[in-house]
């Protein structure tokens, strides 16, 4: 791969690094999707600060770092390195991909109902390359930006799950990816697809963690079909170093009375977005979005909800919540969009941040698109500070002033928390957010 | 125990306590009573260190102390405790854990140990069962969704749990029927004790026939202007409040 993008920020050279050819290089269809992003992202270059999509996130500060992509497959990380990051008492299958490779000495997917096929995307590609036809990269196609191209025209390897029809994976299946720090600054293009058939479900929880605090960056992208009547409960837990770059792309295709629960906690990373795209392709299925963000100083941390109700009679939820204090800054930009034959749909799209600074910031912008009249839709949003009253009743029970900030803080984030289906997990993260605020100044 | 001489305080600007005089030794039940706007709440909410009640002359000394340079924390810690008149709805708080902290802070300025979890439980249960209420208290969010009875209960409750040594209930009677006034009631008066002093603020007498008062206040624009025993609240219930305030004005 050659020639130079005319923006400054070589992204190409992302795609460039000493490490194995890329999957699936002889399969025409992905060799003709990976070529036609590459020429996206050549013809597009990249936007500037006022393209709406980039309008409060810094776009310069990610491409102008020179990642690489990793060299070699890691091989060093043993199970002993991953103890400190497993979630205590947790049941559950797991994939673990060590700077976006799957590690299969690390896995364990014994025990799999009959049917279901998970493992490396690489793997597939080489050995099966139909079994994913038709789903990977179609779900997701040009994607909202270019860093899903990006991921097309690089992905190295990922997570793919097809659950056949009215298959039931009961234990949760917990995929991890570990990032370790490298000299060079390197990029991570992990790619997933998880495709439940009819009335199958499945519970995935989806983790970003690190060893150490280097500089990385990751940019996976994640493709998910629901068929008719299926569930996906989906926890996500984005943990990464504080001086990581992290971008997820989630495209979501929800088939007929299917139903997505997802419970969206972004932790870590200097510089996080995510973007949660979502198209109902028959009535009466469900989405229920909700996510806690969490940024201190030197973090900014991004969610970009697109939620496209282009069909009657289904619902989505969207509730998110943020705490900003130091110099931390969030962006939450959330897109519901209801078409004009979209009639009897249920949308609400809520947003709430709490502000412990003066230097902290948020940027709300919740856009409520109706083309429908029959419709149920409400949006709202609230960026405010810790209540007065809440704080003097807890002060008058003798909880000295920074504890009792702490647990207001901590009762804000729980109703995000509770939501995540595994108890485990939820007792996990938490944790991790009594900590988080434990350390923050909340002044 | 308490000692308030000649309080003067603004809200917002506006003068509402005119120089309040009160006495309260150990063991003593005060209630309290007034009209709307006469400044009990304020009275109650300045004893507690509510933000923006701006005490503008006078001084308050509870066992000694200067209360009116303590935090609202020194002051729950000293044993002054305030049941809301409106309990504030703390969602996301869990009720157990905020029932730790508070009773952990306390005992600590005490210099008792911190409880283990199962004393701790059997503590809670057993004061529940006071108050008639329920052990799923426990497991919710403090005051979230509590109907305007349970709420009062609550405060109760976590009164019967920090065992102040000074107890100022605002209008805690407001919004109870009859029977959830009797439980409160049942509850307050379980904690009186040779120690405890309590301070009742209420607009109507009704309360005051569950739980006895030593000494009934009249508070009007802002100071006290009568006092006496028990009897002086079934005068004020048959006569009104303006029989007093036109007393005084003749």
């Amino acid at each position: 791969m050659s020639g130079d993008l005319k923006t400054p920020g070589n992204l190409e050279g992302w795609l460039q690094g000493a490490g194995q050819p890329l999957p699936g290089s002889s399969v025409p269809w992905l060799a003709a999707q990976r070529a036609g992003a590459l020429e996206r992202l050549r013809a597009d270059g990249i936007p500037d600060n006022k393209s709406e999509g980039w309008r409060y996130t810094s776009i310069r500060s990610l491409v102008d770092q020179p990642f690489s992509r990793y060299a070699e497959q890691v091989t060093g990380v043993e199970a002993a390195d991953l103890e400190d990051l497993l979630v205590p008492d947790l049941d559950a299958y797991r994939v673990v991909l060590v700077n976006g490779r799957v590690v299969p000495a690390l896995c364990n997917l014994d025990g799999l109902p009959a049917g279901v096929r998970a493992g490396s995307l690489r793997e597939i590609l080489e050995a099966d390359p139909d079994a994913v036809e038709g789903r990977l990269t179609a779900i997701a196609g040009g994607g909202v930006h270019l860093f899903t191209a990006l991921n097309t025209a690089g992905m190295d390897d990922g997570f793919v799950l097809l659950v056949p029809p009215g298959t039931v994976v009961e234990q949760p299946i917990e995929l991890i990816h570990l990032s370790v720090g490298m000299d060079e600054p390197r990029v991570a293009q992990p790619r997933h697809l998880l495709v439940l058939e009819d009335g199958a479900q499945a519970v995935l929880i989806e983790r970003y963690v690190s060893l150490g605090d280097s500089l990385y960056c990751t940019n996976s992208v994640l493709e998910i079909s629901l068929g008719s009547d299926s569930v996906l409960k989906h926890d996500r837990i984005q943990q990464e170093s504080f001086n990581a770059f992290h971008l997820t792309g989630l495209y979501l295709s929800q088939g007929r009375a299917s139903r997505y629960e997802s419970v969206n906690v972004a932790l870590g990373a200097a510089w996080a977005r995510t973007d949660l795209v979502v198209r109902f392709t028959d009535r009466a299925a469900e989405c229920d979005l909700k996510g806690l963000y969490l940024a201190g100083d030197k973090q900014v941390t991004d969610f970009h909800l697109d939620v496209e109700h282009g069909v009657p009679g289904c619902a989505s939820r969207e509730s998110f919540k943020g705490v900003l204090y130091g110099k931390g800054r969030a962006v939450f930009d959330g897109r519901v969009f209801v078409a004009p034959d979209a009639q009897k749909t249920d949308a609400h799209l809520s947003n709430k941040n709490l502000v412990l600074s003066r230097n902290a910031e948020v940027d709300a912008k919740p856009q409520l698109e109706i083309h429908a009249d029959d419709v149920k839709c409400s949006h709202g949003t609230t960026v405010g500070q810790i209540d007065a009253d809440a704080l003097f009743y807890l002060r008058t029970r003798g909880i000295r002033a920074p504890l009792a900030r702490r647990m207001l803080c901590m009762g804000f984030a729980e109703e995000i928390i509770q939501a995540i289906g595994t108890d485990a997990l939820q007792g996990y993260v938490s944790g991790l957010v009594g900590e988080r605020l434990e350390k923050a100044p909340l002044e | 125990m308490l000692s308030v001489k000649g309080l003067t305080a603004n809200v917002d600007g506006k003068q509402i306590l005119k120089g309040l005089d009160l006495e309260v030794g150990p063991g003593e039940m005060h209630a309290i009573m007034g009209p709307n706007g006469s400044g009990k709440s304020t009275f109650a909410h300045v004893l507690s260190g509510r933000e923006g009640y701006e005490v503008t002359g006078g001084s308050v000394r509870f066992e000694g102390t200067d209360l009116l340079g303590l935090e609202p924390e020194q002051r729950a810690q000293k044993g002054i405790f305030l049941a809301f008149q409106y309990p504030v709805e703390l969602p996301g708080v869990n009720n157990t854990y905020f029932l730790k902290a508070a009773l952990n802070a306390v005992r600590k300025a005490r210099g008792e140990t911190e409880l283990d979890a199962v004393s701790f439980m059997r503590l809670m249960k057993e004061r529940l069962k006071i108050l008639h209420l329920d052990d799923s208290l426990l497991k919710r969010a403090v005051n979230a969704g509590f109907s305007g009875g349970e709420k009062k209960r609550n405060e109760i409750f976590q009164m019967t749990l920090l065992e102040p040594k000074l107890a100022i209930l605002d209008e805690t009677d407001s919004g109870l029927d009859i029977d959830a006034l009797r439980i409160v009631a049942e509850g307050v008066n379980a904690l009186r004790s040779p120690e405890r002093s309590m301070i009742v603020v209420t607009h109507y007498q009704r309360l005051l026939d569950y739980i006895v008062p030593d000494y009934v206040h009249v508070l009007a624009k802002g100071r006290i202007i009568r006092s006496g025993g028990k009897e002086l609240a079934r005068e004020l219930e048959e006569k009104g409040y303006s029989w007093i305030a036109g007393e005084e004005a003749a």
